[in-house]
């Protein structure tokens, strides 16, 4: 349990974000959002905003700054903003005003009087579904037959028992707490941004791009980051704005969104539809499981969710058929949101087996155990290391999941209803190929860099342990030093893969560190150990031992007066092609219902899983948790409410866009089984990043139909769906 | 943010004096600086009365008297208070903002409408003339009773729902001298005019509430219907009181919030109490008349039920009907 290596910096306000850099002669850039969903941009008189106070510059379609074409997508759109006078979603990026205060920039912004072309939009994902079509790439089925069976559906009335519902849930927005600023300042060619990302060198990438520089002469610092959820993880129109506009006006230049933009300009999760069809034997085998998906999809971009997919992994069954469709809207841009496909994907699922286990009159835990798959359901691989069953077996004894009375509305506590629910939490992992470098300094300390990102992770802290834990020293001499384009390039903090990639990699770096410490001390004249040969030398505790000799690093190199050593290494990408990666956990909850006014308050939770090895249980517990709460409020909450007619967002703040409070949490008891997924890496670590979110919203529909017989099959669960 | 001018008055006459037809009054600033941040109040100048010595929670021949720039967190926990005012406030925003935020600006707060808080939007409460996008748009929250063609706005406080059930009053000053209005005839329904809010006249301060003396109204509560659990404006609210003789209802007060463009008395309600034992199908007749008269919108039809099923549950939970 080793608290956050960061913790104090953040809590104190002496952490620096990527807006808290005040450069010198900094000025203040303000976006123009367009206020139709659709059409073109007639004209903008900018005489006010352009002689407003403080005003340097307003850069608008009809006087724009020049931004190339991007190639390719990064979770966000293909369009630089400025460049033409189409506008394809309300809220879009339409003019940037600078100036030399926030105020005034802001100021002048709301002076700017715009006049559209306006056409229809199509804003509405519900009226869209009856003409949802084959997204864009890809293919739109994936399945699986058993020898002998024809079709999906012949497998489903072949089943003793089935059931079938659709299932939505609404699009979302993340909200992280800190808004996306970016700070841009130039030194004659070279460009040195700040600003708020899940990947240094997704900014680099695009900023190159964008602006026609070489990568070499753009660095990015963004050692903190006020959280991400994957909407930092495109890159977004402030970002090459801002670059563009330091660069034309010869000063360094921020630009913060408002929280109202950054329910626009930046993306969100897309809403969804999931008609699940379940086929079982009257024992409950599984025999057939069938997903047609559909998805929201901005006509800026091509990301959707392709929430079926997750029926591929889930539960044994020898018929599996999920298919994927889009609908295709003038709204802002799709973009990946924590666990996307699977937030949504296990609420349809879980939701239908625990209908399935009502009608077979079986326990729903039990009905999942039955199916627990030992192979990866769609391929026959085995799983890496898969103890699920150890997940449901402790959960419920924990929870005390046999004191769930079966029949709804059977337990009351006053006027509330009071229900138990449960739902599988999974989420796949993977090591892509990262390079860490590891520094050892003549103090005694070590500093580990490479280009990931902590998003409030805890990140930073797992390399701090890891590094600690190889060099044999206290976690608190090691400086962890992230978010750097300079620094050797480490995972981007995406799809829960930053310590299941970055983890092994800064293993290898303190080995090569250590080697490199070894061989100095071994080939130096005025070193203790000049002479000895290098695998007579042992790296322990912090110190080179070689028989009765014992030197601390730090001060074998003060002693040969060098500043430091260091080395850098590459961890492959996992080359496994005969398993399937995947954590598996297990998600139990208590749900209360007001028997007259229908609001459903959780008031019972714990969450029981395996992520292989836990570098550190204290930050891996509050990403859970995290997850769990946005879970909660997946379930019960959050809804981005789109006008249909007007393609507008209409609670784009957050007293109208509701997230859970604190009172609405109970507290969630978190338990890890941690057993190292040695077939992944040596490290043995999963990630934990998306996992807790998963299955969350599930077990509370569940809880929920325990508690009022109820079903809800579309998300959020507010509380006029309890009220009839 | 558009620019203003500022001052601070340290008495009553000074900050009259100050006040103009362009300028506000700032107490706890929480609805007013945030309704300045997105334009949608652009006062010429705003006068600071937090100096002003309107303070104090009296118990008097007259009733309970708060002065207006109390604090609600401080209302909220002062003994003398009713407990449907102290739930009322307990429950209104969150700790912070119960903090700053005055009595007298809780009774002038505006509408949460998403439509007349974004100046990029028609509203004729805030722009007469300009339309009522609410009436067919996003419209969940807002209110079913008391509305009109032009505006279906929600009066968002808790406690002015408390304080019309007890017949409270505020008393205005101004240059033009004292009056003291009953909170319930104080707000005014939209109608053709929703622009017009209350019966305040340019340059009047609210200077303190007045409840009623009326012992029997302790025995009162409030329920609030929201979202989440805190930090949330009401889908329905209901304020209750009642005086108990004998095992039956003598004297009731019932009013709502969440659901009307004003907070709404129940008379009828309170009508059909008068006389009948606390039970819970004298409370269910009772408030099955609730929401007479109410106009449902596109997203929010279920605010008739959900406000019946409130007012049952306040009786119930304060009586323990049976």
């Amino acid at each position: 349990m080793t608290d956050r290596v960061d913790g104090r910096l953040k809590v104190t306000g002496a952490a620096t974000y990527a807006a808290d850099n005040r450069l010198d002669r900094l000025a203040y850039g303000y976006l123009v959002t367009s206020t139709v969903a659709r059409g073109t941009i007639v004209s903008m008189d900018t005489a006010a905003a352009s002689k407003a106070p403080g005003v340097l510059a307003v850069y608008t379609p009809f006087d724009p700054l020049k931004l190339y074409r991007y190639t390719k997508e990064q979770n966000d759109e293909l369009t630089p903003p400025l460049q033409d006078k189409n506008v394809r979603y309300f809220g879009q990026a339409i003019g940037l005003v600078v100036a030399e205060t926030f105020e005034q920039a802001r100021d002048a912004a709301s002076l700017i009087q715009v006049r559209y072309d306006a056409r229809p939009a199509a804003a509405s994902f519900h009226d869209g579904l009856a003409s949802a079509t084959d997204p864009p790439s890809g293919s739109p089925i994936s399945e699986v037959l058993a020898p002998g069976v024809g079709s999906i559906d012949d497998a489903l009335n072949a089943s003793e028992i089935t059931v079938s519902a659709t299932y939505t849930a609404s699009m979302q927005n993340h909200n992280a707490m800190e808004p996306h600023p970016t700070v841009a300042a130039w030194d004659g060619d070279h460009l040195t941004l700040y600003t708020a990302t899940q990947g240094v060198m997704l900014v680099v990438a695009r900023i190159a791009e964008a602006l026609g520089i070489d990568t070499s002469k753009i660095h990015v610092r963004n050692p903190y980051v006020g959280g991400g959820f994957g909407n930092k993880w495109g890159i977004w129109a402030h970002t090459p704005l801002t670059a563009a506009a330091a660069r034309a006006l010869g000063r360094p230049v921020k630009t913060a969104l408002t929280r109202e933009q950054t329910f626009t300009v930046v993306g969100h999760r897309p809403a969804s539809q999931q008609t699940v069809s379940l086929g079982a034997a009257r024992d409950g085998t599984l025999k057939a499981i069938k997903n047609d998906g559909v998805s929201s999809k901005s006509a800026s971009n091509g990301f959707y969710e392709p929430v079926a997919n997750l029926c591929l992994s889930m539960y044994a069954s020898p018929n599996i058929r999920v298919s994927r469709k889009i609908v295709t809207l003038d709204v802002p841009v799709t973009t990946i949101m924590r666990a996307p496909q699977e937030a949504n994907g296990s609420f349809a699922l879980e939701s239908a087996v625990d209908e399935l286990a009502v009608k077979l009159g079986m326990d729903p835990l039990e009905l999942r155990r039955k199916n627990d798959s030992p192979v990866v359901p769609s391929s026959g691989l085995p799983w890496s290391s898969k103890h699920l069953d150890e997940c449901y077996r402790i959960g419920a004894e924990r929870f005390g999941w046999s004191r769930r009375r079966p029949t709804p509305g059977a337990v009351t506590d006053g006027d509330w209803l009071v229900g138990l629910g449960m739902a599988t939490a999974t989420y796949g992992a993977s090591r892509a190929q990262a390079s860490v470098k590891v520094r050892l300094l003549a103090g005694g300390t070590a500093v580990v860099s490479g280009t990931g990102a902590d998003l409030g992770t805890g990140q930073s802290t797992v390399w701090a342990i890891l590094a600690a834990e190889s060099l044999g020293i206290p976690v608190g001499r090691i400086r962890p030093d992230l978010g750097d384009s300079s620094s050797p390039v480490a995972a981007n903090a995406g799809g829960s893969g930053s310590t299941s990639t970055n983890g092994p990699a800064v293993q290898l770096a303190t080995e090569a560190a250590k080697t490199a410490m070894i061989a100095l001390a071994v080939q130096d004249e005025r070193s203790p150990f000049h002479g000895k040969a290098a695998d007579s030398v042992r790296f322990e505790d912090g110190r080179l031992k070689a028989g009765d000799l014992s030197v601390p690093f730090g001060s074998l190199l003060t002693s040969l007066d060098v500043p430091g050593v260091e080395a850098t290494a590459t961890s492959a990408k996992n080359g496994d092609k005969t398993h399937g990666f995947r954590s598996f956990g297990a998600h139990f909850c208590e749900v209360r219902v007001n028997a007259w006014t229908g609001e459903p308050r959780v008031s019972r939770w714990l969450t029981v899983l395996d992520a292989g090895r836990i570098v550190n249980e204290k930050t891996a517990r509050n990403q859970i948790i995290g997850g769990v709460v946005m879970g909660i409020g997946h379930a019960l909450l959050e809804e981005t409410r789109l006008e249909p007619a007007t393609g507008r967002i209409a609670n784009a703040d957050l007293a109208s866009y509701l997230v859970p409070v604190n009172a609405d949490i109970p507290r969630i008891d978190v338990h890890f089984l941690d057993y190292p997924d040695t077939l992944l890496s040596p490290l043995g670590a999963r990630g934990i990043g998306e996992f807790g979110i998963v299955g969350a919203a599930g077990a509370v529909a569940n809880a929920i139909y325990n508690a009022t017989g109820k079903r809800v099959r579309d998300l959020p669960i507010t509380l006029e769906k309890l009220l009839t | 943010m558009h620019a203003f001018g500022f001052a601070a008055a340290r008495t009553l006459p000074e900050a009259l004096r100050l006040a103009a037809p362009d300028s506000a009054f700032l107490a706890g600033g929480t609805t007013l600086v945030d309704l300045m941040k997105l334009d949608v109040l652009t006062p010429d100048r705003v006068v600071d009365i937090n100096r002003l010595p309107l303070r104090g929670i009296r118990s008097t021949r007259d009733g309970l008297r708060i002065g207006a720039l109390e604090r609600m967190s401080d209302v909220a926990r002062h003994p003398a208070v009713h407990p449907v005012i102290a739930e009322a406030l307990a429950q209104s925003a969150s700790p912070q903002l119960r903090t700053m935020a005055s009595i007298g600006g809780n009774l002038l707060q505006r509408t949460r409408c998403g439509y007349f808080r974004d100046v990029h939007t028609p509203c004729n409460r805030r722009q007469p003339g300009s339309g009522c996008p609410a009436r067919t748009g996003d419209n969940r929250t807002h209110a079913v009773l008391g509305t009109s063609d032009a505006c279906v706005a929600t009066h968002p406080s808790d406690l002015a729902v408390a304080l019309v059930a007890l017949d409270a009053s505020v008393r205005l000053v101004s240059h033009a001298g004292e009056r003291l209005v009953r909170l319930a005839a104080f707000y005014r329904l939209p109608g053709d005019t929703p622009q017009v809010e209350n019966d305040l006249r340019p340059g009047e301060l609210i200077t303190e509430v007045v409840v009623p003396r009326r012992p029997w109204a302790r025995h009162s509560t409030y329920v609030k219907v929201r979202d989440r659990s805190s930090y949330e404006f009401a889908l329905a609210s209901a304020a209750v009181a009642l005086d108990m003789r004998g095992g039956v209802i003598h004297e009731a007060r019932v009013a709502a919030g969440g659901v009307g463009t004003v907070p709404w008395r129940l008379p009828a309600v309170e009508a059909a109490l008068r006389g009948r034992p606390p039970t819970r199908a004298s409370f269910e007749e009772a408030a099955a008349s609730a929401a007479d008269g109410a106009r449902p919108l596109t997203e929010n039809a279920f605010k008739v039920t959900l406000l019946k099923r409130t007012i049952v549950r306040a009786l119930m939970s304060l009586e323990g009907g049976s």
